[in-house]
Order: C-alpha cells, then sequence, then structure tokens
C-alpha cells in the first residue's frame, strides 16, 4: 500500500510540474516581456500568450502584422516588438523583410495600447544567401546599443544595428554574417562575452522535430561566434543548449529572462510536449551558466531529498532530538566479530523517532547530515496554488508525514503539524546561474500579497532564518540531494 | 554641446538619389548649390511643419543644414550648420530662416542668410554672414546684421572684376568691402516708396522696367563675358523663373525670357541656382512633391540646363527623373520615370508619410515607363530586384530603351498563389494589393550607360516603387590551373560536381543510415563508383523515381501516397570541374545555375589527391548538409546520416592512409529542402589539418 502511494505521489509529481499550465500554446515564442506584472510572450501568425503570476499561461495577447517568430524587448518606457513578414519560405519565397513596432504597453486591455506604424528594418530579396526572418534583439547593457540577429537555414545569420530611439536601422549600418545553416536566433550579453543562440534541426514535425538550442561566444558582438571547440558559427559551430527532455522534445526559439540577479530562465518552445498531444508549448527552463556557458538547468520536479546549505554543507532538520541508533560496535579491534560475514544494517525510521518529537511546530534548524527522518524532506509540488517563471508553488514536508515546513511572521522558519496549503507553506523554489537554488516562502504571516524578498538562509551554520535575497553570499543558496 | 551635436549629426550621412526630389527625408527649399573642392555643395533652406503656436500655413523654417555630392545622386547631409536661436542678431523663435547662399573667399566660407531680426536690431528682413573654415562648417555667426540691408534672399556674385556683390530682394544689388561682411563705402542710396511711404534703400535695383512682379530670390552668375541675373516673379498668377542679362555685374539687365514656367500644380513659388559642375550646367529648383497639398513645403531638385550659342539661356522643364546616371547597383526610384505611356499615373505611396515616396501605376497590359541613364559597368553576374504590387496575377518586363527592346528580365507576380490542398488558413497566402520585393534571373545584361523600360505584360495592372540591380556572390569558378592545394585549413575546394539527380524525397528526417545505404548503392549512370571524369564529360543517367509528397510530415500534415507513383527517368549530367570560393562547397547554387532543381536532388562529387608519400593515420572530416557518404579509392570512408547541417568536423573517419601517388574521394550528398552544401577535409592525429598534397580535377 506504501508503496503504491509512493508511486502515485511519484506521478502527480511529473503530471503537475512537466510544463506550464493553462494553455501555453505557442510557437516560436519572443523573449519573456514583463509589464505591470504580467509577462508576455507573442508567437507565430499574431497574438500570444500571457501569465498573471508566471506559470500559468492564457490567450489574449495582441501582436498586429502576422508573420512569423517576433521577439518583444522594454527599451526605456516602451516595448519595441520585431517580427518578419513573409519570408521563411512559406508562400512568399525567401524574399524576407523585418519590420519594427512600438508599444507603451502589452497589455491589450490598457487605454494605452496602440501599435505604432511598423517600418521596416531589413530585407532579403529571394535570391541572396539570406532569409530574412525570426528576429532576435539584444540591448547591448554596456553600451547602450540595439542589435537583431535574423535569419534561416537559407544563407547566413546576419546582425544589424538599430537606433534605440525610434527602432529604426541605424544610418549607415552594413549587415555582418555571424552564422550558417541555423535559424531562430537570439543574442545575448554576460560578463564580457556576447553568446549567440541559434536552432538547429528540423523544426514542424511533432515528435520527430529535431530543433535543439546550439550557442556560441564572442568578445565582440559582430563575432566571430565560436563554440567551446573554437569552432566558427559561421562554419556550423555550437555548443548545445537543450534539445529535448523527458517528455518533450523540439527545442527552439530561445530567450533570456532576467528574473534577478543569479536568477535567469530562458524560454523556448518544445516542438512537441509528449503530455499535451505534441502540441508546441511554451517551455521556461533555469539557465546555469558553467565555465562562461549556458545550459539548460533543472526542470525541478520535486521529490525526496535532503536540503543541503552552500554556506556549510549542513543539512535542514527539525529541532528535535537526535536519536541514537542501537548497534553493536564493530571494529577492527574485535576480532571475534569479524570473523562474521558482514550483513546491512536498515536506516533509522521514522516510526522508530517519531514519538520523540514535539506534537505541535517544531522550528528547523540546520546541522550535519546523518540521514535521519528528521532531515528527510519530502518535496511536491502543489496544483492550484499558482507559481512563477518555471515552476509551481511547492509544498516542503518531512518525509512519512503532512509536517510541513513554514515561514513565521517574525521571519523565521519552522514546521507545521499538518500542511493546510496557507501560503506561508508553499515555497518558490529556483536554481541559480550557479546551479544551487533559492528557497523562497510564497508569503510572509502578516505581509501584505506575494513575496518576492526573503529567502531559506543560513544566519548561522546551524541557524535558518527568512532574509532578503542576496546572490552574492552562500546563505541564501540551497541543494537538493537525493539520499 | 553644439559641436558634439555637429560632430554627431555629421557621422550619419544620409543617402539619396537621383530621381527629383533629390532630399527625400526632410523638406528642402531655396536651393543655392556651389561648387567647392570638386564636390557640389547644397544650401538650401529647411522647411518644417509649423510647430504650435506658429501660423500654420505659412513657411517655417528655423534652421539650414548643408548637403554635398561627388555625382549629383548620391547626397550627404552633414547636419546643421545655422539655427536660429544661436545667432545674436535674430528674433528668437521667429521661424524665418529663409534662402540663403554660401561662397569662398580667401580662405574662408561665407554663408549669408535672411531672417527676422530681433527687437531693436531693424525691421523687415535683416541679411547675416556667418563664417567657416570648410564648407560644411562649423559656421560662426556675426553677431549683427550687414548693415544697410532690408530685405531677403542675399546672393553673392564674385565677378571677374576682382570685385563681390550682394543681391538680395527683388533685385537689388550692391558691391561689398573684401572683408565680405560690409557694403562697399560709395554704394548709392536712393528713396523708394512703398504705397504711401518712402524708405531710403541701399544699392540699386537691377530689374527696374523689367518683367519682375513679386520678384525676389536672385540669383546672378557670370559666363563667357556676360553677367546673368536670374529671379522668380510671377508672371501670371504663381512664380515663374526668368533671367537677364548684361555686361556689367550691376547691370544695366535686359529681360530675356523663361527659364522655368509656373509649376504645373499651382506650387507658387519657384526658386533656384544655376552651377556648372564637370563641364555640365545645371538648374537646382523646388518644387512641394513632398508636400502636395501645402506648398510651403518644398523639396529641392535638379534638371541639366543648357545656353544657345547667342549666350541666351533654353527653357527647363521640370522632369521626375531629374539629372544623374545611376548605377544599376542603386536602388532606383523608377516611379519617378523619364517618360510614360499616356495611361500611367503617379501618387504618393503614403500621403501622410510622405517621405515613403512615390509609386507610378502601369494600369494596363501595354503600359510602360521609361527611366533614362542607367549605367551597367558596375555588373558582373546580376539579377533583378523589383518592389511592386498588383491586384491580381500579372507579368512584367524590364526591356532596354523601348516597351519592345530586347528583355532584360521578366517577373512573374503570383499575388495570389494556389494553396495546397488541405493548407490551413492561416498559411494560405494572399499578395493582392502588398507592396512585394520580387527577384528575377537576368535574360540579358546591357552594357554601358542605358535607358530602362518596365512594361506591363500580364492581366492586371501593376504599380511599381523601385528596381534594383544586384551582383550575385562568387560561388564558383572554372579550374584554370593544373594543381590546386588545399587551403590553409585543410580544406579541399577543387572538384568535379556532376548535375544533381532528380531525387524527390519528403524532407531530411528520412534519411537514417539504411535509406542512404540503398539510395547511395542504386545505381544512376554507368561507372559511377569509378568514374574519374573530366570537365564537361556527359553521362546518362537512367533510374527509377518515386514521387514523395514534398514537405511530407512537416507542415500541414500530408501522408505519403500508399502507392507513390514511380517513373523512369533518363537525364544526360554533366561533370563540371570547379573551384570553390568559400571552404563550403554550395551544392545549392551549383545546382540553381547548372541543375534542373534545386531541391530533392542527390549530388555527386569526386576529386583526385596526389601524394609524394604514404600519408598515414589521417582522418577524413567531413560536414554535409544534408547525408552523405564518402570514399576513398573506392572503399568507404564516412557515412553522415539523419538531418545534417552544414558543420564544420561534424564527422570523422577511421583513420586511413593516403598512399603514395593518386587517390580518388567521392562523395553522394542527398538533400531535401535547404541549401545543400558540404565542407572536406583531412585531420591528422593532433586534430591539425593535411595540407601536403595536391588536388586535380583531371
Amino acid at each position: 500500500m506504501k508503496r503504491l502511494h509512493t508511486l502515485l505521489a511519484a506521478l502527480a509529481v511529473t503530471a503537475a510540474a512537466n510544463a506550464q499550465i493553462g494553455a501555453p500554446y505557442i510557437h516560436d515564442p519572443s523573449t519573456l516581456a514583463e509589464c505591470d506584472g504580467k509577462y508576455y510572450t507573442f508567437g507565430t501568425g499574431g497574438g500570444g500568450i500571457i501569465t498573471d503570476d508566471g506559470w500559468s499561461w492564457h490567450s489574449g495577447a495582441d501582436r498586429p502584422g502576422g508573420g512569423a517568430a517576433p521577439d518583444v524587448l522594454k527599451i526605456g518606457d516602451r516595448y519595441l516588438c520585431i517580427y518578419g513578414a513573409t519570408g521563411g519560405g512559406l508562400g512568399g519565397g525567401h524574399a524576407g523583410r523585418i519590420l519594427t513596432m512600438w508599444n507603451k504597453t502589452l497589455d491589450p486591455k490598457s487605454p494605452d495600447f496602440k501599435w505604432s506604424e511598423a517600418v521596416e528594418v531589413c530585407a532579403s530579396d529571394g535570391m541572396e544567401d539570406q532569409d530574412a526572418i525570426d528576429p532576435g534583439l539584444l540591448l547591448d547593457p554596456t553600451t547602450g546599443r540595439l542589435w537583431v540577429s535574423y535569419g534561416t537555414y537559407f544563407g547566413t545569420i546576419r546582425l544589424i544595428e538599430l537606433d534605440p530611439k525610434t527602432g529604426f536601422r541605424k544610418k549607415g549600418n552594413k549587415e555582418k554574417d555571424i552564422a550558417i545553416d541555423c535559424e531562430a536566433s537570439d543574442l545575448m550579453y554576460r560578463d564580457g562575452w556576447y553568446y549567440l543562440l541559434g536552432t538547429h534541426g528540423t523544426c514542424c514535425d511533432g515528435v520527430n522535430s529535431t530543433y535543439n538550442i546550439v550557442v556560441g561566444r564572442s568578445r565582440n558582438v559582430e563575432g566571430p561566434y565560436l563554440d567551446n571547440v573554437g569552432r566558427d558559427m559561421y562554419h556550423g559551430g555550437g555548443k548545445m543548449v537543450i534539445a529535448a527532455e523527458d517528455r518533450a522534445c523540439g527545442a527552439g526559439h530561445f530567450g533570456r529572462f532576467i528574473v534577478d540577479e543569479g536568477v535567469e530562465v530562458m524560454s523556448f518552445h518544445w516542438e512537441a510536449d509528449f503530455e499535451q498531444s505534441g502540441r508546441s508549448v511554451l517551455a521556461v527552463r533555469p539557465i546555469v551558466w558553467k565555465n562562461g556557458w549556458p545550459v539548460a538547468g533543472d526542470n525541478f520536479k520535486g521529490g525526496n531529498f535532503w536540503i543541503e546549505s552552500e554556506r556549510r554543507g549542513y543539512a535542514l532538520e527539525l529541532t528535535v532530538d537526535f536519536v541514537r541508533m542501537q548497534q553493536e560496535r564493530q571494529g577492527w579491534f574485535n576480532r571475534n566479530q569479524m570473523e562474521q560475514p558482514v550483513k546491512p544494517i536498515a536506516n533509522q525510521t521514522l516510526a522508530e523517532v517519531i514519538d520523540t518529537w514535539p506534537k505541535g511546530d517544531i522550528p528547523a534548524r540546520i546541522c550535519d547530515y546523518m540521514n535521519r527522518p528528521h532531515q528527510r524532506w519530502t518535496i511536491t509540488p502543489v496544483d492550484s496554488a499558482g507559481g512563477y517563471l518555471s515552476n509551481p508553488y511547492f509544498k516542503i514536508t518531512i518525509e512519512g508525514t503532512e509536517r510541513a515546513l513554514a515561514a513565521t511572521a517574525n521571519k523565521e522558519v519552522t514546521t507545521v503539524a499538518a500542511y493546510t496549503g496557507a501560503d506561508e507553506q508553499l515555497w518558490r523554489i529556483e536554481q541559480l546561474t550557479d546551479g544551487t537554488y533559492r528557497i523562497m516562502p510564497k508569503a510572509i504571516p502578516g505581509q501584505e500579497g506575494v513575496n518576492k524578498e526573503f529567502c531559506l538562509y543560513s544566519a548561522g551554520d546551524s541557524t535558518p532564518t527568512l532574509a532578503k535575497y542576496d546572490f552574492n553570499t552562500d546563505n541564501c543558496k540551497w541543494n537538493f540531494k537525493k539520499h | 554641446m553644439k559641436k558634439i551635436c555637429i560632430s554627431l549629426l555629421m557621422s550619419v550621412p544620409l543617402v539619396s538619389l537621383a530621381q527629383n526630389p533629390v532630399i527625400r527625408d526632410q523638406f528642402s527649399a531655396d536651393p543655392t548649390a556651389r561648387v567647392f573642392n570638386n564636390k557640389v555643395y547644397l544650401y538650401p533652406s529647411h522647411d518644417i511643419m509649423p510647430p504650435a503656436g506658429q501660423r500654420q500655413d505659412w513657411f517655417c523654417m528655423e534652421d539650414y543644414h548643408v548637403f554635398s555630392s561627388e555625382n549629383l545622386t548620391d547626397w550627404t547631409d552633414h547636419g546643421v550648420i545655422v539655427t536660429q536661436n544661436k545667432v545674436p542678431w535674430v528674433r528668437p523663435n521667429s521661424y524665418s530662416m529663409w534662402a540663403p547662399d554660401c561662397v569662398y573667399r580667401n580662405g574662408k566660407y561665407y554663408f549669408y542668410f535672411p531672417s527676422a531680426p530681433a527687437e531693436g536690431k531693424g525691421f523687415g528682413f535683416g541679411i547675416g554672414v556667418a563664417v567657416a573654415d570648410n564648407p560644411e562648417g562649423p559656421f560662426i555667426p556675426e553677431p549683427e546684421p550687414i548693415k544697410g540691408i532690408s530685405g531677403i534672399d542675399p546672393c553673392v556674385l564674385q565677378a571677374s572684376d576682382g570685385n563681390a556683390y550682394i543681391f538680395w530682394g527683388a533685385g537689388r544689388c550692391a558691391k561689398l568691402k573684401p572683408n565680405m561682411k560690409e557694403l562697399a563705402d560709395d554704394t548709392p542710396t536712393e528713396k523708394v516708396k512703398f504705397g504711401e511711404r518712402e524708405f531710403e534703400m541701399k544699392g540699386v535695383n537691377c530689374l527696374k522696367g523689367l518683367p519682375s512682379r513679386q520678384a525676389e530670390g536672385p540669383f546672378a552668375f557670370e559666363y563667357n563675358g556676360n553677367y546673368y541675373l536670374t529671379y522668380p516673379y510671377v508672371r501670371e498668377n504663381t512664380e515663374v523663373l526668368g533671367y537677364a542679362m548684361s555686361k556689367k555685374p550691376m547691370g544695366p539687365y535686359e529681360y530675356k525670357g523663361l527659364i522655368m514656367a509656373e509649376h504645373a500644380n499651382g506650387c507658387w513659388t519657384n526658386h533656384h541656382s544655376i552651377i556648372n559642375y564637370k563641364g555640365q550646367w545645371y538648374l537646382f529648383y523646388h518644387h512641394n512633391d513632398f508636400s502636395p497639398r501645402d506648398d510651403k513645403r518644398r523639396s529641392v531638385c535638379i534638371e541639366k540646363l543648357y545656353f544657345n550659342p547667342d549666350g541666351t539661356i533654353q527653357e527647363v522643364k521640370p522632369t521626375m527623373r531629374g539629372a544623374g546616371i545611376n548605377e544599376a547597383t542603386e536602388k532606383i526610384e523608377i516611379d519617378r520615370y523619364s517618360e510614360a505611356s499616356n495611361d500611367v499615373t503617379t501618387s504618393l505611396i503614403d500621403t501622410v508619410n510622405t517621405f515613403r515616396g512615390f509609386q507610378a501605376t502601369l494600369p494596363v497590359k501595354g503600359s510602360w515607363i521609361k527611366y533614362n541613364d542607367v549605367n551597367f559597368d558596375c555588373l558582373t553576374e546580376g539579377y533583378l530586384i523589383v518592389n511592386a504590387k498588383a491586384a491580381g496575377n500579372t507579368t512584367l518586363y524590364v526591356r532596354e530603351k523601348s516597351a519592345n527592346g530586347k528583355i532584360i528580365a521578366k517577373i512573374d507576380m503570383t499575388v495570389k498563389p494556389e494553396s495546397p490542398a488541405g493548407t490551413p488558413a492561416m498559411f494560405r497566402r494572399d499578395f493582392s494589393n502588398q507592396w512585394l520585393t520580387l527577384t528575377a534571373p537576368l535574360e540579358y545584361m546591357p552594357k554601358g550607360v542605358t535607358d530602362l523600360v518596365i512594361t506591363c505584360e500580364g492581366d492586371a495592372g501593376v504599380s511599381v516603387d523601385w528596381i534594383q540591380f544586384k551582383n550575385r556572390p562568387k560561388y564558383f569558378s572554372a579550374v584554370t590551373t593544373p594543381t590546386a592545394k588545399p587551403d590553409d585549413e585543410g580544406f579541399i575546394r577543387r572538384w568535379l560536381l556532376l548535375e544533381p539527380i532528380d531525387k524527390p524525397n519528403s524532407g531530411n528526417t528520412v534519411f537514417t543510415d539504411s535509406y542512404l545505404r540503398e539510395h547511395f548503392n542504386t545505381t544512376y549512370f554507368k561507372g559511377q563508383q569509378t568514374i574519374v571524369p573530366k570537365n564537361g564529360q556527359k553521362v546518362k543517367a537512367e533510374y527509377k523515381k518515386v514521387e514523395v509528397a514534398p514537405g511530407f510530415g512537416r507542415g500541414f500534415g500530408q501522408q505519403e501516397p500508399a502507392e507513390p507513383k514511380v517513373t523512369t527517368v533518363k537525364q544526360t549530367l554533366t561533370w563540371h570541374a570547379l573551384d570553390s570560393e568559400n571552404m563550403n562547397v554550395k551544392l545549392f547554387r551549383f545546382a540553381e545555375k547548372w541543375g534542373q532543381q534545386v531541391y530533392g536532388v542527390l549530388f555527386w562529387a569526386v576529386t583526385i589527391i596526389d601524394c609524394d608519400e604514404d600519408i598515414e593515420n589521417v582522418r577524413l572530416a567531413v560536414g554535409s548538409n544534408s547525408a552523405s557518404m564518402w570514399w576513398l579509392n573506392g572503399e568507404e570512408a564516412l557515412l553522415l546520416s539523419g538531418d545534417r547541417r552544414m558543420v564544420k568536423d561534424d564527422a570523422m573517419s577511421a583513420r586511413l592512409t593516403l598512399k603514395k601517388g593518386r587517390n580518388i574521394l567521392r562523395g553522394a550528398v542527398i538533400n531535401g529542402p535547404g541549401m545543400s552544401d558540404f565542407c572536406v577535409r583531412f585531420l591528422d592525429e593532433k586534430g591539425n589539418p593535411v595540407t601536403n598534397y595536391t588536388i586535380k580535377a583531371q
């Protein structure tokens, strides 16, 4: 019975956390854009999807002009939208045009919602080695200059510069070829490097789509973009970022969104989500930076873990008595024992210790990991409690119990005997760019609204608390370890 | 700060083209053109839309730009040189920076401009001077306007008698001191009556007694011993450009006739200048092309001007085509045609944003427009791009010289393409009445400077905006040397390529290992695995072709038919010995030039590698789009299966030996959609390119 229970729980976990929920159906999504607390992404053919909390998506975003694969970027207090009209071999051949237009808001219900007249910034004539669709925008944070990469397999990926004040092509700017055999390219900047993302493989073939996202980098925005073995993307180079995962395939149309310092996500589409009839859906995954290269972070789905502090490597636990395991000591000094055959020793079980625990709230503590029941946690996604970019909220309970980790009004951390679904018992878990995690309560009792500041924090090696998130201290960082 | 602004503006040149108007992103009026340092400098006034608080139906000008050109077709905007609120004597926000002039004397450039004086600085209009070391500035304005002048439209004539004379207003003239900033001390004064009031005016009225009603904008120049005083005046209802001649700079002048008649559309003003540049005379004038409903916003145009043997000037007709020869590779605003059939109309593309320019509409089969003077010397291997729109499917031709002249290119406009059955609505296309950029190969390439004619020869009318010829990149050159070496990175660029075999497939994802082994080992032509062909050698291919719906699986849910249609194909295919211009051999472009089709094709490639000694432990490194298979000396070396892209060193063979003497490397590349290409090299044990061999094509 217990085994069945675990199995069901595991299934529930998978189903709930595999994809954005609601109606995340989109193809060629633009980079996520935030407007008045909501997130937007726009796709091929017009329109787009919206989420209020980052997790549950619905249709309703509005982009005129049709065409393919837009990108959207906030510049100052306006949003610049760039998209390809015709081209892409769809009816219009490879004569493509890329246009830009502005809006003060992305909310179609706002009285300010009005797209400016679209202006052409570049084109391909259909004969040249170029196909002007699939634009990606980069506002260089070091220079304020605005760059666009665009193109498909029909020839090269090109780079042009726009005027960030007008969205027009910068006068006198000449196109530069920076890659071949890609489509759905995008640019990003980090720590002295420019990164060119491209999509290789074949799209639009459902569960057989081989779309995959690769990357090269350069010290200069105009390239050359080299991969990890020094191969130029202009010669087909590229290092894989993400291709497929369990139950989804065909990753394409990368976009990077910075949530917070050290909290970055990539948006893209799966050509086929195996859980949703093989439909094309939006995917959001953490970006982890490894040796200066972006890799797709965990699609965190919960499970059974011990929770390690990055500060000292201690484990999050209940503040309860350490219960000694009754075991005859074995050793080299007892020759008779050493001649007996070895046998496994069972782990300490919950049943052996639970009666020693208080019945009410038990504060949390951090201590060296001994694989004891008061250090073993089950993390479970919670349906219908909303979420944030990349995941739903989770409950964090002691394995085999309903005892749940909770935030207190005075910003400490305790456990309550039974999970009730209250917001202070729901946790936002995000993988950081260094591969560790931050863990934030959805709410803190007595504080208005959704908590976006305070996270689980090592006040001392042994003392957890809640404190303001700061990527620059290991006190904010945690790891989930399988037992 | 001002300096910074100027240099920023100067760093973003505007390129305009030959057709009238010549400045296409802003209004420009009252053009004074001057030749300095073998370049033409254009100093127009700068019409703008009046800001709130200004009279909306009146002239409004706050600053001056200067433009320059070496060919009268490309104009560089050097930005603002003088602006109203930076000139001490000008009334702030008077928006009255009217027609200027600029002349060079003794190492300095003197810019003359009229404006409304500030309180206590005079009445009516004054004329100021700003001085610079260069024709594009920076210009430093004098604190006070020229004393003794009340009026507009200065023009300075530097006569062969060594003196400079300033003309202004309705044809008044006075000598300048050598400092160019003051009237000569001996300038006469006369009393002039305006209605009831009498004024004392400096200088002499050179147009006294001549046709000169409401005369303004005098422009004087000297040619062949004659002085010409040219000027706009009102002959009937609006302005014409007239002129008078004299043997002396200050007259007396004799009226000679018109340079340009009234504007046909009623644009009230005209204003002009005349220069000789590289042996040709040109008239610069203005017209309200970009503001058809408001003739206070004008744009500069240029025409050629000719003299009669007696020194009189031939009347100039305004044209849309203007002056200057277009390079074929420029974007040519063909809607500004030289001539057209009677039914052709011209209109603004966008009546609000008029700077988007014009379109010419050829309404029926047989309509044509002609555009003079396009230079094809810049074109080597070209194609045509046309920006056009049509209401229905139609055809247009670009011909040389006349409407039935030699065909340069044919453009089929399919604005309502037929969609395959089952195409979802969002992918069905209707391009009727949309601007489309269309391309076509050239059937014939003219030489030198010639005239182009666009003819509508389809069932629907067509509107055209611009055309442009482009050179194609060079992908291959014929083999002309007996041997070649691998390039610096070891890539083999010399190949014998066979024209593609027609090999339909539904897309690159079908290229599994077993598919490839089956289809690469099928015999398409005799000696397929042994032939070392010569350039131009033909082979007879005969094979069974299995029809496959293109794009099956990709897109619209087409399924493979249960029993595909099989036909026997007989093709005669030719081997071409070529050197690739790139490390990747662009088979797509090879197929485009020499093949029957570019997609759904199978290519064979052979190259000969001669080694002085055995080269052991090397690997064949290949990238190909899409799948490919390679044989060295008849032995299979490498198979790249699946949905491949051209990736350098995508796959490697096992260690091989290139033997002393002749080695034959053979490859087959198969492709569905996309641009097929491949790159091949040999790498040694350390991953370094192998280059110590020679490559032959026969």
